[in-house]
């Protein structure tokens, strides 16, 4: 594929996109009752986690990791910060501020300003705390959390291996977790140590299931709609690859075996 | 318009000049055979070139930003009486002093940073090792089976015994086909949620624009 036609691919794919955000979020302020929606591990557990920090007076540790706004991992800088923002809200009445960690440097006045919106004017300048990145970060936020003894930790962004240490000083303290990192080698320590866990596009799905917010719920949808397109594209062009290699195959059996994948596919989603 | 208003709109234009630059700049081809599509990508590529250049020192300044933080929390620490902080403190004076008087000489940071790194990569070894021994309290289900089992066929496949050449292949394949898969299938979601997320600031609809 030359460079010319992956370009007007691209800008199909991102006008494509702004349309469907438009109209999502239009229909989803619309539409009055609550979207069914894809549950997410461990959503259930944070109102328990915030209601345990309020009661302890102990605050909750809120981890962008390396995600820094401005380089490749925007985004998910971005999504952190609304997720962070919906769970510092419901955490609006508990006494001690939340503590954000960043090693992205440029991440820590985006910590400042979701404080700032989210829980409420005052001196909160030293619950965004910047530590040096990788294992630094890893052994200042786990240093940190001895000190400071957070209610729990939820770890939202750009992680590497190093999260292990974050994770087993947490687990070591009783401290409940909950990982997801835009990293491969972060997201399989997150899978192998975090008490709950969210994988790849759930971090970015996470705001919409904490809050109820129309347009983040359109967000979410859009993504699962996507993600559908992609899965029923790739489907078929699968069985058309195998119609090619195995000549028994006819085409109506291609088509059957199609139609039962996707009939499958679709009773597992509505199941989750 | 209000300052959250303003900062939608800025948003919003800065954004969409980018985007368009990006996808539409250096490309002449996407303007035909015409004597003045070489120029006119090369303008449309102008923009984005610059608004990327002023991220990137935006960025290198940033880190100004992260060691005043680093200095605030921790005199703020000090004064409620953790100790720990004064050392920090005290190590960045010290090093800030001979980093100034030894002229940028790095022979501290060979000798200290360098050794606590290696004893922090080390013990992240074992926090690895215990974390893969508690997925089957944490996960005790089929897929923390699966975690598992898949681990230890990788972790034996590596071994360079002939013995395990069975198990070598078998490793092999997991990697080439079923974990390619899946690693695959995670960073087309992340893509997805990054375009997404992206569109949402593009269009100042993200909170940090919308007040």
């Amino acid at each position: 594929m030359d460079e010319t036609t992956v370009q007007v691919y691209s800008v199909l794919f991102v006008a494509i996109t702004v349309v469907l955000v438009y109209t999502a979020r239009f229909f989803g302020r619309r539409r009055a009752r609550r979207r069914m929606q894809r549950q997410l591990a461990g959503m259930d557990q944070i109102p328990q986690w915030i209601t345990q920090g309020i009661e302890s007076n102990l605050p909750l540790h809120l981890s962008f990791g390396a995600a820094g706004v401005g380089g490749d991992h925007t985004p998910a800088a971005l999504a952190g910060a609304e997720f962070f923002h919906h769970v510092i809200a419901r955490a609006n009445a508990s006494d001690m501020s939340p503590t954000v960690t960043m090693s992205a440097p440029a991440t820590v006045p985006l910590g400042h300003d979701v404080l700032r919106r989210a829980w409420r004017p005052g001196n909160t300048l030293s619950s965004v705390q910047w530590y040096p990145p990788d294992l630094a970060y890893a052994g200042a936020v786990a240093a940190s959390a001895a000190v400071e003894e957070p209610a729990a930790h939820i770890l939202a962004g750009r992680f590497g291996a190093e999260l292990a240490l974050m994770l087993d000083s947490a687990d070591q303290r009783g401290q409940p977790s909950l990982a997801v990192s835009e990293r491969l080698d972060g997201q399989a320590v997150a899978f192998a140590m975090a008490d709950h866990v969210l994988i790849g596009e759930e971090l970015f799905a996470a705001p919409s299931a904490v809050s109820e917010d129309e347009g983040g719920r359109a967000d979410a949808a859009i993504l699962d709609v996507w993600r559908g397109l992609i899965i029923l594209g790739a489907t078929v062009l699968l069985m058309l690859e195998f119609s090619k290699q195995l000549p028994l195959l006819s085409w109506p059996l291609v088509a059957v075996i199609a139609a039962v994948l996707i009939v499958l596919g679709a009773i597992t989603y509505r199941r989750r | 318009m209000g300052p959250a208003g303003m900062a939608a709109f800025v948003a919003f234009v800065v954004g969409v000049t980018t985007i368009l630059s990006l996808l539409l700049g250096d490309n002449p081809a996407l303007f035909g055979a015409g004597p003045g599509s070489d120029e006119l990508a090369r303008r449309l590529a102008l923009p984005g070139d610059v608004l990327l250049r002023l991220v990137a020192i935006v960025i290198a300044v940033s880190i100004v930003i992260g060691i005043a933080n680093l200095l605030f929390v921790h005199v703020g620490r000090l004064a409620r009486g953790k100790i720990y902080s004064a050392v920090m403190l005290a190590s960045f004076a010290f090093t800030m002093y001979w980093s100034i008087t030894n002229k940028g000489d790095a022979s501290l940071l060979e000798a200290v940073q360098v050794p606590i790194e290696s004893a922090l990569a080390a013990l992240l070894f074992v926090s690895l090792a215990l974390g893969g021994s508690r997925v089957m309290q944490k996960r005790a289900d089929i897929w923390g089976l699966l975690f598992v089992a898949l681990v230890l066929i990788v972790l034996l496949g590596s071994l360079p015994l002939a013995e395990l050449a069975p198990v070598k292949a078998w490793s092999d394949w997991l990697m080439a086909i079923p974990v390619s898969a899946g690693a695959r299938a995670i960073l087309l979601g992340i893509a997805l949620g990054s375009v997404v997320a992206g569109v949402r600031a593009l269009l100042g609809q993200d909170r940090a624009y919308r007040g």
